[in-house]
């Protein structure tokens, strides 16, 4: 047990230590958040409700709909990245003295994927940062609420982490092949745009895109979509269904703790199996 | 040899085959508790191999290795509570303090909470490196890291402490200091040491020496025996021609002659001072450099192999040789 708590330990004191990380991880929300959101919300408004929009529709604000989007986005990136840790502890020669320890393979795995977790909470936490700036209400209540989840989320991308991280031997194929998994994933998630009336091809991959469930979580806590009109709800694509059943929060919760379970255990396989 | 203390490090048959060669093809030894002891050999020789095998970094194809008691294979991580290993290359976290890095390897360990302040003190001292405790070892010196090194594998007292060729890449100086370390870890700690190396100098600190080249162990023996296993002594001379003159001591003498890349030949011979005012009066191919010696390592490898160890000095095809060998 101690071995794991080892192993998150040092990612945790290496993430406060590394400042310029730190900073640089606001400067994709932020563009992400105030320069693509605030000059699309103009555009994004006329479009779904129309340029003299009445009613429910009038209410539709893009940059409001794309904060929950862009905390996921935030988590997702932290925790996938966050295995670059791994191949970096190869390349550097530190993960020998891991892996000739008597620890077993099992614990240095999963004290990767909750260190990983745990940074990418952090990360997605300090996103709240933005909350005065963009007009959002954020209560206490919905803090508390978010935390878990984003835990959550953030445990089973650390794992998707992992098990790249595992296949592959320097940082410059694993950030290929991070780079080339991450944009879909958040492009076809909801993150960033209402996914409505796409092509039936788009949807299937939406629907087995793990980050849209966590997104549409994100979504649920701060949005509040119960308490919205349908038509608003439906135009800001809050009713994520499948196989036309209307998806609860519980159900995703579900959802993702069933994909962390999945690759948190792929994750070990492959890394017990790697040589290193 | 008579066998006093209890053997620490036992191995039988040990082989390690690759998809098409075989690394190392039969390695048989046993090392005595408190011993400081040596495989020399050239790169490719498959002398990491073998230590990566005692130390379960990689699993042998055949054979058996033991170390404290303990079966490399079947009970690895009681191996691997029982050694320290010092790698080639550095496998410490630069960007942390050197007491990060010791107090993860503590926790990596499993080195009882209440033990390892004092533990921390104790190693650090010994590496003179205490004042230096919390900098981030980014600052270190080559030197510097290296010691923290031996000092993080000492940390959970290891019975067996591998150190794969411990001085490489550091200047004379930091080396010498390296090994005034070492030696003094076998006096206070009255650990075992295996070590490999492929300087001769550095050599010559171990009880025993392992000669391997080729996947094999060719001589086993104190360095001393190993030396004067060569018999007599070493002439080394400088011609105007030195094809001419290699023939002529070959025929004159009934004996091999080596020669090295720096352009001398070396030959050994009993009685080497009274030997040596007779071969320079009666020889008459002109001598540039004359010199006699007692055998070194180097020589024991010359002899055993036809091949000298350093791999400096290796040819251009010697070189491209060992690294089809591949090995390491």
């Amino acid at each position: 047990m101690e071995g794991i708590y080892a192993i998150w330990q040092r990612d945790i004191i290496k993430f406060f230590r590394d400042r310029a990380r730190l900073i640089g991880s606001f400067a994709m929300p932020f563009m992400f958040l105030i320069l693509f959101g605030s000059g699309m919300s103009g555009a994004m408004s006329s479009m779904i409700g129309g340029s003299n929009a009445a009613g429910p529709l009038a209410d539709f604000d893009f940059v409001e709909f794309m904060f929950p989007g862009i905390i996921g986005m935030t988590v997702f990136n932290t925790a996938i990245f966050s295995a670059l840790s791994v191949v970096q502890d190869k390349e550097f020669g530190y993960m020998r003295e891991i892996l000739v320890s008597p620890m077993s393979r099992t614990t240095i795995a999963i004290g990767k994927v909750l260190g990983g977790s745990t940074i990418a909470v952090i990360q997605g936490l300090m996103m709240l940062i933005f909350v005065p700036f963009i007009g959002v209400s954020i209560s206490f209540m919905m803090v508390i609420k978010l935390i878990p989840v984003m835990f959550l989320v953030a445990f089973a991308i650390s794992s998707i982490g992992l098990l790249i991280a595992s296949s592959l031997k320097t940082s410059q194929g694993f950030q290929m092949v991070v780079q080339i998994l991450i944009f879909p994933m958040l492009f076809l998630s909801g993150a960033l745009f209402p996914l409505n009336g796409m092509p039936a091809w788009m949807d299937f991959i939406v629907k087995i895109n793990p980050l849209t469930y966590s997104v549409d979580m994100f979504k649920k806590i701060i949005l509040q979509p119960d308490q919205m009109a349908p038509a608003l709800r439906e135009a800001m694509g809050l009713d994520l269904s499948v196989f036309n059943h209307v998806i609860t929060f519980s159900q995703e919760i579900l959802v993702v703790v069933a994909i962390s379970a999945v690759f948190v255990v792929l994750a070990t396989l492959k890394f017990s199996r790697s040589e290193g | 040899m008579i066998k006093l203390g209890k053997n620490i490090v036992e191995v039988t048959g040990l082989k390690k085959r690759y998809k098409d060669f075989e690394a190392v093809k039969g390695v048989d030894l046993q090392v005595e508790e408190g011993e400081i002891f040596g495989f020399l050999g050239p790169n490719g020789a498959g002398k990491s191999t073998t230590i990566n095998m005692l130390s379960t970094i990689i699993k042998p194809s055949d054979g058996i290795a033991k170390i404290n008691g303990y079966d490399n294979v079947k009970e690895r991580d009681d191996v691997r509570a029982s050694i320290g290993l010092i790698f080639q290359e550095s496998t410490l976290d630069e960007k942390l303090t050197a007491n990060e890095n010791l107090m993860l390897h503590c926790k990596f360990y499993n080195v009882p909470k209440e033990k390892r302040e004092d533990r921390i003190q104790e190693v650090l001292e010994i590496v003179d490196l205490s004042e230096n405790r919390s900098k981030i070892v980014e600052t270190f010196s080559g030197g510097m890291k290296r010691r923290l090194e031996i000092a993080r594998g000492l940390l959970h007292y290891p019975r067996v402490l591998f150190l794969d060729e411990p001085t490489v890449g550091l200047d004379p100086q930091t080396r010498n200091h390296i090994w005034e370390y070492i030696l003094k870890l076998k006096e206070k700690a009255g650990i075992t040491i295996f070590l490999t190396t492929h300087y001769m100098d550095e050599a010559e600190i171990c009880d025993r020496i392992a000669v391997m080249d080729g996947g094999k162990i060719i001589a086993l023996d104190s360095p001393e025996q190993l030396k004067s296993d060569v018999g007599g002594d070493i002439i080394e001379i400088a011609t105007t021609d030195n094809q001419q003159a290699k023939q002529k001591i070959e025929d004159t003498y009934q004996t091999t002659v080596n020669e090295s890349s720096e352009g001398k030949l070396s030959f050994q011979v009993k009685e080497g001072s009274t030997f040596l005012v007779e071969f320079v009066k009666n020889f008459d191919i002109p001598i540039t450099t004359v010199n006699l010696r007692r055998p070194t390592l180097n020589d024991v490898f010359l002899q055993l192999t036809g091949r000298e160890i350093r791999e400096e000095t290796a040819s251009k095809h010697e070189r491209n040789k060992q690294s089809m060998r591949g090995g390491r």
